[in-house]
Formats: structure tokens, C-alpha cells, sequence
């Protein structure tokens, strides 16, 4: 046998050869040199430990039970002798199966393999094959490295599919992102569809700013993009110059490729943030490869930069404008809203009138933006956009001193709640496109005052104080999976009077605006379809001679 | 004349080896998914089970086609071919990886009908030669 060959040769001690006689195993013989309790098979047991037993844990050893005939060894005690005694007996156990094994020429059929003893020779090849964290049969098919410095063949890179990584001439498109630190890695592929926009942080050393590749506008837009049959090159956007005290200064030249270079103890032209933008076919195929950069100046003292990457696609002749649910609205996304331009009265039966629709986040539906602050004067600007199902309240602190004067004041705050461009149409659908003005919710003004006091005079001061919307929405469509559907809004304006201060003498008024979504839906009526209809007729001649 | 012991023997003999065929298949399969049955010793004995198919399709032809002819040179032919099906069957018999109980009796009771065949086309030959 192999162990022994291996002994001879090495000099080293190889594993013991495998107990096969049936009356020397013992499974429950697990103390060495002492009797175990009930182990009738135990050979450290004597005549008066057999007495002591109670009964045998293993009455039989049997060996491979598809064998046709076979030894068994069959402990028992007689418990009626006095004192009790073990009884053994050897006997062939036969199995009456026509499908027992009669006989064997392949040695480890019936046991199990004995491991290889590793040694000088051999031990390279056992690290090979059981060294990784996984054994196969063939681990050649688990060499990753071998997959990512293949080349990609022509035809594969035809078309995408989503997700697929984008292809370029060396290996893939990469956009660096953190992976498990927040240091960035440079082998997260670009999946093909797939927006992302991610931040790390890359170290740098000035001085050896010019050597780091990263930081290089080079390396981002070096390899081509492999599409169809040719190569899409990636093509320089645009270039923001970042100065030192964060100020950005957009470049009208954006062909000159400006590298990292080292001036006095600062390093211009370092790659801050790279903005990908692919522009595919609607079958899959890259046709336009963009990239808009960042670049900064880094000064001595800073060992690391923040770099941002971002990368979107969209489809050619189309403007991207986000959905937000398709159809029904999806709990999370922001709601959508639009304008009518002026001149079309509503409702339009004409195809021509269509809502003034974008993606700019100031025309969205959006509320006041609590800041640190809390100063309303001082917070304009910051809003944030309301998102489907989401309540929001915000608020700030106005503070009122006796100087002010009401009416500005009164339009100020309207701007603080309402925001620039506060919108005249929600989007009733997740996907609504803007020609189909039907699909559109108007939104419902209210002015409340506060006070309807009656001997309140006309002419007193009306502040906004509130500002409230609400969003009506029902669940639309299959009783399985209902679509939310936005049917009223409706914005509220709480106005309160300004009463006179005294001079000297300021007052604090919050100010807030809320968004409340609630659910109008009427209960589900399953309905079913129609039973089917048994036609039963006889043929016209069925009762022939007598018809 | 022709023998009409080893006629019958022939016919029922081609009977029995096709089921002996499909019975032995079966079983080979049954072996390797029950037991542990590597390629390497799969292979030798899937390839003499088909071989010993082959050669038994000639082997019943010519002996049929002697017996009824009276001519000794195809019972001499397909004497020849029965050695080499014996041959294979003792191997199917002894050197089997695995040899299952069913297998000792199908391969005894084809090694009988061999041997039985065999003395009864050493006599045909006798008698068509004199």
C-alpha cells in the first residue's frame, strides 16, 4: 500500500493503516488503558467490569452492509447468569439483497481514502490543490486573476447589458471608490446603466505629485471605450478649476489636457472629482464617452485629498429626467412638478400644450430646509425636496425687530416657505410625461388667517407664519400590486398680524412649513372573471328517424 | 442433418443475451450511482460489456447460418467467436470493480449456455465434416 512506500522512502512516519477486522474495532473504547462504562467491546474491560454493566451501548459491529456476506461482531450480556457476563459472538451476516456486493476489485470502494502524507516532494502540489479556501476538481476554473487580463473578444463587447462592466482597451472603466476603508480603489468597474457617484480619499505627497497617476487627468481618460466595432474615446467635458479657498472658476478651454505639475510648494492641477457621462443607443451600443473634471491645488500640509466620482448614462436624443416610480409613485422618490407656460389655458384639449418640465431641483416640489441657524432671513435657499410618503415639518425662528417693515417682510417670508419657483402642477403618476396635461394635479392655494377676529383692522400687518401641504393619494390599479397615484394637493398659507413692537423691543415667531401625505384609497373590490358558460347543444339531427 | 439441440440452444440463447445485456447495463449504472465507481474503472468495463455485444451478433449468425447450411467453416467461425465471448465473460464474472450477486448469477448462467453451445457445435462440426 501507498503508506508504507511512502514510509521506506521519506523515513517519515505515515498514517496507520486502517482497523478493518471487526472484532478488534470498538467505537465507544474512547479511554485508553481503562474499561469505559457499557462498552462491552472495550478490550480493558475485565470479568468484573462485565458484571457491572448494565447493558451493551454497541450491540454489533458491522462492517460495509452491501456486502453480501460479512463478519459481525454481536456483544450482548446475560444479565440472568450471576454475575453477569459479556457474551461475544462472531457470526457472517448475510444479506439476502440480489444486489449485494459479491465480491470487489477496487480497494477503496469500501473505505475511505487515506490522506496523502505530505512531504518534501509533494508538498507544493497539496498546497496547490487543498491550499485555498475552496477545493474543486478542477481549480483551474477558479483562477480569477486569469479573467481580468484576459482581453475582451470583439464580439462580446457589441452590446451591453445592465451591469455589465464598460469595457475599455486595458481592462474596464474605472471609477475609484472606497471599498472597505475609505480609501479609494481603483478596481471598481463602471457597470454599464448603472449610476454612481462615489467619494474616497486617495493620499498624496506634493512632491511627488507629478508621479502619482491618479491624480493625472491622463489616466481617466486614456483607454478608449470598447463599443460595437470601434473605439469611443473619451472626451474632455469641461474643466472647473479649483483655487485653494474652494472657489471654482469653469475653464472656457477645455481641449488643453492639463497635467499635475509642482509650483513653489503647491501642486495645481490635481484631480479632484471626474464626472463621466456615456451616451448610449437605445439597443445597448456606446456611441459618446465624456468626462468633466475637478481640478484642484494641494498644498504641503495635506497628506490626503477627497476625490469624488460620478458617473451617469443616458440614453441618445433623450433628456434625462429621473422617474419616480413607473407608474405608480415609489415611497422615497421625489415628487414631481411642473409648470404651465403661460398662454395655454387649462384644461388644454391640444396636443401642443405640454408642462415646462426639469430636472433642476429649484422647480421641484420642495420645503424649507432647516439649518443650523434656524435664522430664517439668514437660511434662504436651503430646501429640500419632498419625497413621496415621506412627512416632512421644518421650520425656522423669525426674529422681529420694530424697525421692519411689514410688507417686505411679509413677501420675504413667502419666499423663505414657498421657495424661488414654487410649482403649479404635481405629477399624478410616477411617470407622467409632460405632454399629457391630463396626468397633471394642479395645486390648491389656501390662505387661512389666523386670526378672524372681526374688529381686526383691514390694514394690520398678515405675515405668513405656516406654510402646509397635504398630498392625497390612492392606491390605483390590480388589487396585487397597487400603484400610488397622487389625486389633490392642496398648500396652505397660515398668515398671522404683526403686531407693532415697541422700539427696542424685538419678538421671536417660528415659522414652519410641513408636508402631510395621506392615503384617500378606497377599499379594494376583487372583482373576478365571468364563470365560463357551458354550452351543451345536441346536433339538429340528433333524433334523426323520428324528427 | 443439422442439430437441432444447438438450434434451439442458438435461438434461446440470442433471447437470453439481449436481456443479459439490458439486465448488466442497468446494473452498471445502478453501480456507479450508489457506489463510488471512478472513471478510470468505469471505462474497461462499460467497453468489454459493448465489445461482448459485438461480437455476439456474428457469433449467432454464423452459427445459425452453419448449423442450417451444414457447412463446417462458419460453426468453426462462430466457435471461435464464443472463446472470445467466454473470455469476456469470465472477466464480467471475476474482474468486475464491483460484482453484485445478480452478476455471478446472469454471468454463471451465460458462461453454461456457452459452454453448452460450444460442445454441441464441436459435435456439428463432427458430424457435418464426416
Amino acid at each position: 500500500p501507498a503508506d508504507t512506500r511512502d514510509a521506506a522512502q521519506a523515513g517519515v512516519r505515515s498514517a496507520p493503516a486502517p482497523v478493518t477486522d471487526v472484532s478488534r474495532l470498538c467505537v465507544c473504547d474512547l479511554l485508553v488503558a481503562q474499561c469505559d462504562t457499557n462498552c462491552c467491546c472495550d478490550p480493558d474491560c475485565s470479568a468484573e467490569d462485565f458484571s457491572l454493566f448494565t447493558t451493551c451501548s454497541v450491540p454489533a459491529v458491522v462492517g460495509d452492509s452491501h456486502l453480501c456476506s460479512q463478519k459481525a461482531a454481536v456483544y450482548s450480556l446475560d444479565v440472568e447468569a450471576n454475575p453477569p457476563e459479556r457474551i461475544f459472538k462472531l457470526i457472517d451476516q448475510v444479506n439476502p439483497s440480489i444486489f449485494c456486493i459479491h465480491a470487489t476489485n477496487y480497494k477503496q470502494a469500501l473505505y475511505l481514502k487515506s490522506p496523502e502524507i505530505p512531504t518534501s516532494e509533494n508538498f507544493d502540489e497539496l498546497l496547490d490543490k487543498y491550499g485555498g479556501a475552496t477545493f474543486s476538481a478542477e481549480p483551474d476554473s477558479w483562477n480569477l486573476d486569469t479573467d481580468m487580463q484576459n482581453p475582451p473578444e470583439a464580439n462580446e463587447t457589441s452590446r451591453y447589458e445592465y451591469g455589465l462592466p464598460v469595457q475599455t482597451e486595458d481592462a474596464f472603466l474605472r471609477l475609484p471608490s472606497p471599498v472597505v476603508s475609505s480609501w479609494c480603489s481603483d478596481a471598481n468597474p463602471a457597470g454599464f446603466l448603472v449610476n454612481q457617484a462615489t467619494k474616497c480619499i486617495r493620499s498624496v505627497s506634493v512632491e511627488k505629485c507629478d508621479s502619482i497617476q491618479a491624480l493625472s487627468m491622463l489616466f481617466y481618460i486614456n483607454s478608449s471605450i470598447l463599443a460595437s466595432v470601434f473605439q469611443v474615446n473619451i472626451t474632455v467635458q469641461s474643466i472647473v478649476v479649483q483655487s485653494l479657498n474652494g472657489m471654482r472658476t469653469s475653464l472656457s478651454s477645455s481641449e488643453v489636457l492639463r497635467l499635475p505639475v509642482v509650483l513653489d510648494e503647491l501642486c495645481i492641477n490635481a484631480v479632484l472629482g471626474v464626472n463621466y457621462h456615456i451616451t448610449h443607443t437605445d439597443t445597448g451600443e456606446i456611441i459618446e464617452a465624456a468626462a468633466a473634471f475637478v481640478l484642484g491645488t494641494i498644498s504641503k500640509e495635506e497628506l490626503s485629498i477627497e476625490q469624488s466620482f460620478e458617473i451617469s448614462f443616458t440614453q441618445e436624443n433623450t433628456q434625462p429626467v429621473p422617474l419616480s416610480g413607473n407608474p405608480g409613485y415609489v415611497v422615497g422618490l421625489p415628487v414631481r412638478a411642473g409648470f404651465q407656460p403661460q398662454g395655454y389655458p387649462f384644461p388644454a384639449a391640444s396636443l401642443v400644450a405640454s408642462l415646462a418640465l426639469s430636472s433642476n431641483k429649484h422647480s421641484q416640489l420642495t420645503i424649507l430646509q432647516s439649518t443650523s441657524t434656524q435664522d430664517c432671513l439668514t437660511a434662504q435657499g436651503a430646501r429640500a425636496p419632498v419625497l413621496f410618503g415621506y412627512n416632512m415639518i421644518s421650520g425656522c425662528k423669525l426674529r422681529i425687530t420694530a424697525a421692519m417693515k411689514c410688507q417686505p417682510l411679509a413677501q420675504t417670508l413667502l419666499d423663505v416657505l414657498k421657495g424661488q419657483s414654487f410649482p403649479e402642477f404635481v405629477a399624478s403618476f410616477g411617470n407622467s410625461q409632460a405632454q399629457d396635461v391630463l396626468d397633471w394635479v394642479p395645486i390648491t392655494q389656501l390662505h387661512i388667517s389666523e386670526q378672524m377676529i372681526s374688529h381686526t383692522l383691514q390694514s394690520s400687518c398678515q405675515i405668513p407664519v405656516s406654510l402646509g401641504i397635504e398630498v392625497k393619494w390612492t392606491k390605483y390599479g390590480s388589487l396585487v400590486n397597487p400603484q400610488a397615484r397622487i389625486v389633490n394637493v392642496t398648500a396652505t398659507i397660515t398668515t398671522s398680524t404683526l403686531k407693532q413692537l415697541p422700539s427696542g423691543r424685538e419678538r421671536i415667531i417660528p415659522i414652519t412649513s410641513s408636508v402631510v401625505f395621506t392615503d384617500i384609497s378606497s377599499p379594494a373590490e376583487p372583482s373576478y372573471k365571468a364563470w365560463p358558460t357551458i354550452n351543451i347543444k345536441l346536433p339538429f339531427d340528433f333524433f334523426y328517424p323520428f324528427v | 442433418l443439422s442439430s437441432l439441440p444447438l438450434q434451439i440452444l442458438l435461438y434461446v440463447n440470442g433471447i437470453y443475451y439481449i436481456f443479459y445485456f439490458l439486465a448488466t447495463l442497468a446494473m452498471i449504472i445502478y453501480k456507479s450511482q450508489v457506489f463510488s465507481y471512478p472513471d478510470d474503472f468505469l471505462a474497461p468495463d462499460l467497453a468489454v460489456l459493448f465489445l461482448m455485444a459485438l461480437l455476439e451478433v456474428p457469433q449467432l449468425y454464423l452459427g445459425f447460418k452453419g448449423n442450417l447450411t451444414e457447412a463446417e467453416a462458419p460453426l468453426g467461425l462462430s466457435l471461435g467467436l464464443t472463446v472470445g465471448s467466454v473470455v469476456l465473460c469470465m472477466y464480467l464474472l471475476l474482474w468486475q470493480t464491483y460484482v453484485l450477486q445478480a452478476d455471478v448469477l446472469l454471468n454463471g448462467v451465460l458462461l453454461m449456455a456457452y459452454g453448452l453451445e460450444s460442445g454441441l457445435k464441436v459435435m456439428a462440426i463432427a458430424a457435418f465434416v464426416s
